[in-house]
């Protein structure tokens, strides 16, 4: 079917809305169901946080669902709102229209890729509604605690839902993973070779391999503990005795699964983080009006990252029980992670050196993404090395490390680039007041709730116990800090319907965008309609002239120049 | 009539299918390489006892390299557009895909019957996990093939598109090297 062939045409309002082929519908279809599990997720973290600070004040959570709250909010943030969102919604949006494509290389299996996300979303969500509810192993499901019996939904459904769900996941992450794969070798518009891509397709092209190769060690994983949790085999499960009888179980490791879910987990961070460092690198360039700094150097850095993103992944087992040398090993290639990193870092912040900064909602959340990065890096590097690892493993200051760095970071990150991608899918501006109010309270917001929690973990305090009171290590100012923490977690979890309602009053009555509000060189800004139509461009494909940052160019009639704009043209 | 792949940069010369379909491969390899680190990793406890590998499975083998065989010819035939050869080639290369993935439940069969259950030992298990894997990627072999195989007997020789059934007997042979990878480790260890 594929070369020639012709693009596909909708039949009726079926087709152009529901089962659309179209990259732009899907990538719509991944962002409303992403955005809708990741509010369930947010309520769940809510109520996490209800107990937490005023414990026992909701009579109907104890110690179980609090257990399966923990657990469901971290999957469906970490698998179901940020991977899918970045690489299903911004990934299928961006990919056609920033290459000068017409659409994926596979519009039908790009199609089937959301139907079988949202099959899994629908697995995922039955869990809640089974008998014995959610399982509540911790994201991690660790084995042998989340299949024996005590663990909330190990009796029941709940724990084969949660892997059933994530199989399914991964085959639709896979058809949409081969497609983006295709398209960003295969459907570049002429002109534009690899060192002109936007540095937003080289994330999500890079994130795509990294999934692609990371989800198998999952997957494994996964089918492995479905048959020791049905058939009773032992792959992961060593002898155990419950209540004086010995289970069917033996001579299985634990830690065979922690390396096989591991080897997913690490580059799953950068599966999130890449696509955030691309949005970033867009919206900073547009917003101060200048070229990026270094894009060679940004490219590098980027496969760099990718690269040695595989060889991390131990550095969350240090307490599991390893090698000393292996420990040495992996704290190493953890720190030289850093270094592409800061690359990044560094490049973003000259590029900002001497701009024509324009403070725009989107620069805002650069801003506040380039600081948060920063801090939950740093924390970072206490938390790679082995010997400070080992008395802050399994503390709160875990817990404010990765929530710095792979939550509040990659969402700061996703609305800056929802604000700023907004007005190309539905030819309006998000109205800036209210972006501006939503930014502030999220932004100071999530700082009040995890930097205490850095506090907290110094303090010693155990990141999973569902009260901390009584206990004779911790002292009674951590219960006063909880109820501040969960304070500001609900007046963040509010203003998030800030952004909602702006989302959809803006859709109907924002102020009309024109083609290319902000003046952006990249391709999506460039299409004969705005918003783009079926197949983008029209009858002629754009073709390609220059790198998609030519900011300030001298002689140029605008302080911008797209990228399929020729020389001659330029003045 | 817009053209989804009118006037664009092309990868190493490259189709869209064979990016697709070889990336595709790549994915499966990374998925059986994980299945050979654990399997490898979990052989090194006290409680493995091998498998007998039951010696249906050369027949099994034999079936695959068939299969492989037959596809080889329909990729012939389709350089030379010629229909016949596509036709018998594609009915030898689906007919013995069937019959691989037959004999390999039948040997679950045998082991079964031999008192060799899938929770009984570790070695068990991962002998039933390994050659179910592969006889999953084999029937999505074989459902991409009664695809093809379809739209070949519908039509006729000047409108096949050779690229489709070369990408299926790439996945063919794609699927016996595996699956002579995945037997020699049973056997071996």
């Amino acid at each position: 079917m594929y070369e020639g062939q012709a693009l596909y045409h909708p039949k009726g309002w079926w087709g152009r809305y529901v089962f659309s082929q179209d990259h732009k519908v899907i990538a719509l279809q991944y962002i409303c169901v992403a955005l809708a599990i990741g509010l369930t997720g947010m309520f769940l973290s809510l109520l996490m946080r209800m107990q937490l600070g005023f414990p026992g004040l909701f009579e109907s959570i104890d110690a179980g669902n609090y257990y399966q709250d923990v657990t469901m909010h971290g999957m469906i943030m970490v698998i179901y709102l940020l991977t899918a969102l970045f690489l299903g919604g911004f990934g299928n949006y961006l990919i056609p229209l920033m290459l000068g494509s017409r659409d994926m290389a596979f519009p039908f299996v790009n199609m089937l890729s959301f139907w079988v996300y949202f099959l899994s979303v629908i697995i995922l969500v039955c869990s809640f509604f089974v008998e014995s509810g959610p399982t509540g192993a911790g994201w991690t499901l660790y084995p042998p605690q989340s299949i024996l019996p005590g663990t909330p939904g190990a009796d029941g459904a709940g724990i084969l839902l949660m892997l059933g769900s994530l199989a399914v996941f991964i085959i639709a992450f896979t058809m949409g993973g081969l497609n983006y794969i295709t398209t960003v070798l295969q459907s570049r518009a002429k002109g534009m070779n690899m060192m002109r891509m936007p540095l937003i397709i080289w994330c999500l092209f890079l994130a795509t391999f990294l999934g692609l190769l990371a989800f198998p060690a999952l997957l494994v994983g996964a089918i492995m503990l479905i048959f020791d949790r049905v058939l009773e085999t032992s792959f992961f499960m060593p002898e155990i005795f419950k209540g004086g009888e010995v289970l069917n179980y033996g001579g299985g490791s634990p830690v065979l699964f922690q390396h096989l879910f591991w080897f997913f987990g690490h580059p799953e961070v950068y599966i999130i983080a890449l696509p955030a460092f691309g949005i970033i690198s867009e919206l900073i360039s547009c917003h101060a009006r200048k070229n990026i700094f270094g894009y060679n150097m940004m490219v590098w850095a980027l496969i760099a990252i990718a690269g040695i993103a595989f060889i991390v992944w131990a550095h969350h087992m240090y307490v599991a029980g390893m090698n000393p040398y292996l420990g040495f090993f992996f704290a190493t290639t953890t720190l030289i992670i850093a270094i592409p990193t800061a690359i990044k870092v560094y490049n973003w912040v000259i590029t900002l050196w001497n701009a024509n900064i324009r403070m725009t909602v989107p620069m805002l959340y650069c801003l506040a993404f380039l600081i948060t990065f920063l801090i939950g890096g740093l924390t970072g590097l206490f938390l790679g090395n082995v010997a400070v690892d080992v008395p802050l493993s399994d503390t709160y200051f875990v817990v404010g490390h990765f929530h710095m760095v792979m939550a509040v970071s990659p969402v700061l990150a996703l609305y800056g680039g929802l604000y700023h991608w907004y007005p190309s899918v539905t030819g309006r501006m998000l109205d800036d007041r209210l972006g501006k109010i939503h930014f502030w309270i999220t932004f100071v917001g999530t700082y009040l709730i995890y930097f205490p929690m850095h506090y907290i973990g110094f303090l010693g305090v155990p990141r999973r116990y569902y009260s901390n009171e009584q206990y004779d290590f911790i002292p009674e100012s951590v219960n006063d800090l909880n109820q501040f923490i969960t304070v500001c977690a609900l007046i963040v979890g509010a203003a998030q319907f800030i952004l909602l309602y702006n989302f959809i009053v803006s859709a109907v009555r924002g102020k009309e965008a024109g083609s290319n509000p902000w003046g952006a060189c990249t391709l999506e800004w460039q299409t004969l309609e705005s918003p783009p139509g079926h197949g983008n461009w029209g009858d002629k494909l754009p073709v390609v002239y220059r790198w998609p940052y030519d900011y300030g160019l001298p002689g140029a009639t605008d302080d911008f120049v797209p990228q399929n704009i020729p020389d001659e043209q330029i003045t | 009539m817009n053209n989804i792949t009118n006037n664009e940069e092309r990868f190493m010369g490259l189709t869209h299918g064979q990016v697709f379909v070889y990336t595709l491969m790549t994915v499966i390899s990374i998925l059986f390489l994980f299945v050979t680190n654990a399997y490898l990793f979990r052989m090194n406890f006290e409680d493995w006892r091998s498998v007998p590998v039951p010696s249906l499975l050369w027949v099994n083998t034999g079936s695959l390299i068939l299969a492989s065989v037959g596809m080889a010819w329909t990729t012939n035939g389709a350089k030379k557009s010629d229909l016949q050869t596509i036709k018998v080639g594609l009915a030898i290369g689906g007919l013995f895909a069937v019959i691989f993935v037959s004999g390999q439940i039948w040997a679950w069969q045998q082991l079964t019957t031999s008192g060799f259950f899938i929770a009984a030992n570790p070695a068990n298990t991962f002998f039933y996990l390994i050659t179910a894997l592969h006889a999953l990627h084999v029937l999505g072999g074989i459902a991409a093939w009664f695809y093809v195989t379809l739209k070949t007997f519908k039509q006729d020789a000047s409108i096949l598109q050779p690229e489709s059934i070369g990408l299926l007997g790439t996945y063919w042979h794609y699927m016996l090297l595996v699956w002579v990878m995945l037997f020699g480790l049973l056997l071996t260890t």
